[in-house]
């Protein structure tokens, strides 16, 4: 099977586990983005990937062959690391003919496998300069020109835009994006910024405590979190989940909130746990504001925070719990108003007692 | 290649020192305590003495002697040096071009060998054919035998050191008042304080532990004095002169009584390295080499 | 070096104890320059002769015509260079292995060099004698240089030296396929230059000056270097060609070790901080 293919994946550091059992499939030419919190594992799969950590079990597999037991270099991987990892007493040539070197490349194809790279990046001019002489965007170029230029299989890259200033990582992530399209090879790009995720990856893999939570196209991952923890990690800001009831109701669950307010889903009664307590989950955008007594309940204004074309209104239910709604731009909610809130419960996500998330059938 | 090969690989790169190390120095030091338990001399005979030689040692006046000489002289060095070297720092700590020249004038003296130095101040020191003597003499009076009066032959060697050794003690003070952030200085001037409590409060406890490793570094060298001594005075006059190193040097390789030396050597090693590890533990070196990754 | 306080200017008592210090410091240089400039039969009995003229150039002259302190001098030389080689080439692998690799017992050893710091050379001449004797290296250019190479502070500079380097850069070198001594060579070597030259400049100061070592194990006339040649001078000065000789030796040996100082005054101070910092 082409691709990569990981199979029980264990590591630990001295004793603590950082991954406890992770597969994962890979179709060759995907972008696949790791996403999750710091700590979670992401790092240390995409290294054992790599070759610079070693797995405690398991098996890494790239277009039919076992790769873990080989040395980093002789994987068919390249990388680009977060803070670039350019050798500094070495111009962009050397650094982009290192590797090639090393694996007793010819000179004449080394030459021309650097030029086509680097006019693929449009880096020519920079060939003879040293990292210090270039600014962080083209040192990022180089380093993404120093894994094209061998012609892996796989790239992977380590928070490739961490390092660049707001203006930049928006420029350079269209680069990326256009780059792959170019490249034959699939990528893996570990990130804990959601937006690189989403704009990029087809799909987008999200860890959280040694394990993967949920593998899915990013808007799949958007709507339909596989449980609690990929609905209040992804999304900005997060989305508010609160505990609920379980009503009585017919095909599609209806719950009660904190305050006694009945929502209306379109969750399916099939397949939820049969317990009363579950907990709701509403992105902002589901909520509206509304005047007081007019929406599904009233709650009590905590902060506004305004962006310019629309505002995000925290705000307080009788039994306390908190809830994100928004409102126009122009709201005239103020801290301390009572308001109403219309909930769209049609949007509504419900998470079980062990987070798995439940949500309306899919269109 | 394995991954178990591969962690041995980095035995590989520390194994040409470590093994010359462990040759030249290491079998050295366990082989010297084993022959201080040992009568050896130049023909062999090794004879087990147990503690005999440590024994002779404490009973011996001329090593007595030696080490009343060689803390003496470090106590002379010792003190003064970190004062003159702090006092020249704080001078010279400037960006003007006359203090670089001088901060060179004070440091010149420390690239010589010791046998330039007391090549140099024998003809300083020495009454009959001496700079000093010589001034003196214009001065119309005796010249003073630096090198050969009991009372004054210890003084001489010292200030021979002094004038060879100010020049390190003095950069690493530059160094250690180069570290100090300016931000306190700026802090001190915006609480009023004056010159003298800036320096008293400021700048002294900032340089605690440049002052502490100059003592200890320069308590170690100087307990090992040796060459000055050989070379102005060979010990002279009658002992007067003669430190610890001076001592064991005569001992194993003017008598070729090798035992007995070994047995000193050890008693010098125990007290540098008393000296070593107090600096060790002021200054937290141990620990800062031993954290890391 | 930036000074904390330049705008100050220092009191004029300052000053003057500052420029008599200064005066005190060289006044010994200048006495030996002079004496060295002054013809042997007129200082017999007289050195204070050397105040004033005439001067001449007699002394250096002999010191050409004179084969055994121009065979120090290269003895020195080889002594000195091979030494510095070496300490560069051992500290720089040891280092490497101590700060970037990982391998059983590293923190161990590196806690047995760092004890290496405290053993002082006096207290292990006897056996490192007995061992170069059993080793036929007495008198031999080897025999002096071995035991320069063993010193644990070059191990120490280079270990503290090197795990500031970013652990990243062997991370892509692997990447990029290279050995562990392509690494090693290609890619951190050249990034320890500056600490390499420090490292040089120290080494080839202490080995230049050594007096303690091969005053035991250099004992043919012929194989001394010029530090123990100059104390066999002195201590033969009523044998030799007179006091401006002697003179002109002092000068002659001291003239390699300035001219490395004053090219390498950098080096020295940046060194200092470093240990300052330590």
């Amino acid at each position: 099977m082409p691709g990569l293919q990981l199979r029980n994946i264990r590591k630990a550091f001295k004793g603590t586990e950082v991954l406890a059992g992770v597969d994962l499939d890979v179709a060759p030419r995907e972008f696949i983005a790791f996403l999750g919190p710091s700590g979670s594992g992401k790092s240390t799969l995409l290294r054992i990937v790599a070759g610079l950590e070693t797995s405690d079990e398991g098996e890494v597999i790239l277009d039919d062959r076992r790769i873990d037991t080989l040395p980093p270099g002789d994987r068919g991987v390249a990388m680009v690391f977060q803070h670039y990892a350019l050798y500094p007493h070495m111009t962009v040539r050397e650094n982009m003919a290192f590797g090639l070197k090393n694996a007793r490349v010819p000179r004449a194809e080394i030459d021309g496998l650097v030029t086509d790279a680097a006019r693929t990046l449009e880096i020519e001019e920079l060939l003879d300069r040293k990292p210090a002489q270039m600014s962080g965007g083209q040192r990022q170029r180089v380093a993404i020109g120093r894994a094209i230029v061998k012609k892996p299989r796989l790239f992977l890259l380590d928070e490739p835009l961490s390092n660049l200033d707001a203006a930049l990582r928006l420029r350079t992530r269209v680069e990326l994006a256009q780059l792959r399209q170019r490249v034959d090879a699939g990528v893996i790009m570990v990130t804990h910024d959601q937006a690189e995720a989403m704009t990029l990856a087809d799909r987008i893999v999200v860890f959280n405590d040694r394990r993967i939570q949920q593998v899915a196209p990013p808007m799949e991952i958007y709507s339909r979190p596989a449980n609690s923890f990929v609905a209040r990690f992804v999304g900005s800001p997060a989305m508010t989940i609160i505990p609920a009831r379980l009503a009585d109701g017919g095909a599609f669950a209806s719950v009660l909130l904190g305050n006694g307010t009945r929502l209306d889903t379109q969750v399916p009664t099939d397949g939820l746990p049969g317990s009363g307590a579950v907990e709701i989950g509403m992105r902002p955008e589901g909520v509206r504001v509304c005047g007081q007594g007019q929406g599904t309940t009233d709650a009590e204004v905590q902060l506004v925070e305004r962006l310019g074309e629309r505002s995000l209104v925290y705000a307080r239910l009788d039994d306390g719990a908190a809830i994100t709604a928004e409102d126009a731009g122009t709201t005239s909610a103020k801290v301390g108003d009572r308001v109403g809130l219309s909930i769209d419960g049609a949007a509504a996500h419900l998470f079980g007692p062990d987070g798995t998330g439940y949500h309306r059938a899919a269109a | 290649m394995t991954s178990a090969e591969r962690r041995w690989q980095g035995l590989l790169f520390v194994a040409p020192f470590l093994l010359l190390y462990l040759l030249i120095l290491i079998y050295p030091l366990l082989r010297g305590l084993w022959l201080s338990l040992y009568q050896v001399d130049l023909f062999g005979g090794g004879t087990f003495v147990g503690l005999a030689n440590y024994a002779r040692l404490a009973a011996d006046p001329v090593f007595g002697q030696s080490l009343i000489n060689t803390f003496l002289v470090t106590l002379m060095i010792v003190p003064l040096l970190t004062v003159v070297a702090l006092a020249l720092a704080l001078a010279l700590n400037r960006a003007t071009r006359s203090a670089a020249i001088l901060r060179g004038v004070f440091f010149s003296s420390a690239v010589l060998s010791v046998t330039i130095v007391t090549l140099i101040w024998r003809f300083i020191l020495a009454p009959d054919a001496g700079l000093l003597g010589e001034l003196w003499t214009a001065l119309g009076r005796e010249p003073l035998p630096f090198l050969s009066a009991p009372n004054l032959v210890l003084p001489a060697l010292a200030m021979t050191t002094i004038w060879w050794s100010v020049g390190f003690p003095m950069l690493l003070f530059l160094a250690g008042l180069q570290q100090i952030p300016q931000d306190m200085y700026e802090a001190a001037a915006l609480d009023r304080a004056s010159k003298w409590t800036t320096f008293w409060r400021v700048t002294l406890p900032s340089l605690r532990r440049t002052t502490i490793l100059v003592v200890m570094l320069q308590t170690a060298a100087q307990l090992q004095i040796f060459g000055q001594s050989q070379l102005l005075t060979a010990g002279g006059p009658s002992g007067a002169s003669r430190t610890a190193v001076l001592f064991l040097f005569e001992t194993a390789f003017g008598r070729w009584e090798l035992g007995y030396a070994s047995a000193a050597a050890e008693i010098l090693f125990l007290i540098i390295l008393a000296v070593t590890l107090t600096q060790y533990m002021l200054t937290g070196r141990v620990r800062a080499g031993e954290d890391g990754r | 070096m930036a000074a904390s306080r330049s705008d100050d200017r220092l009191p004029p008592l300052v000053w003057a104890a500052l420029l008599t210090a200064a005066a005190l410091m060289v006044a010994p240089l200048v006495w030996t320059l002079l004496l060295s400039l002054k013809s042997n039969a007129e200082l017999v009995g007289n050195s204070g002769a050397a105040l004033g003229g005439p001067y001449t150039l007699e002394n250096y002259g002999a010191i050409f015509g004179n084969s055994s302190t121009m065979r120090w001098l290269l003895n020195s030389a080889i002594v000195s260079l091979g030494t510095t080689a070496g300490v560069l080439v051992l500290a720089s692998l040891a280092g490497y292995g101590f700060a970037r690799l990982d391998f059983p017992f590293r923190r161990s050893l590196f806690v047995l060099v760092l004890l290496g710091l405290a053993i002082p050379s006096q207290a292990v001449i006897l056996p490192q004698h007995q061992l170069f004797a059993t080793l036929g290296l007495h008198n031999s250019y080897p025999g002096l240089i071995l035991p320069g190479l063993i010193g644990p502070f070059g191990v120490f500079f280079m270990t503290q030296y090197m795990r500031a380097i970013p652990k990243e850069l062997d991370e892509a070198a692997m990447l990029d396929g290279a050995s562990r001594f392509t690494i090693f060579w290609r890619v951190i070597l050249p990034l320890t230059i500056p600490a390499q030259s420090t490292l040089a400049v120290f080494t080839f100061l202490g080995s230049w000056n050594d007096y303690w070592w091969p005053l035991i194990s250099a004992t043919r006339s012929d194989m001394y270097t010029l530090t123990v040649g100059l104390a066999a001078s002195q201590m033969n000065y009523a044998q030799t060609s007179g006091l401006g000789f002697l003179m002109a030796q002092a000068v002659f040996a001291s003239i390699p070790i300035f001219i490395v100082y004053i090219i390498f005054q950098k080096q020295i101070v940046r060194a200092m901080a470093g240990a300052a910092l330590k």
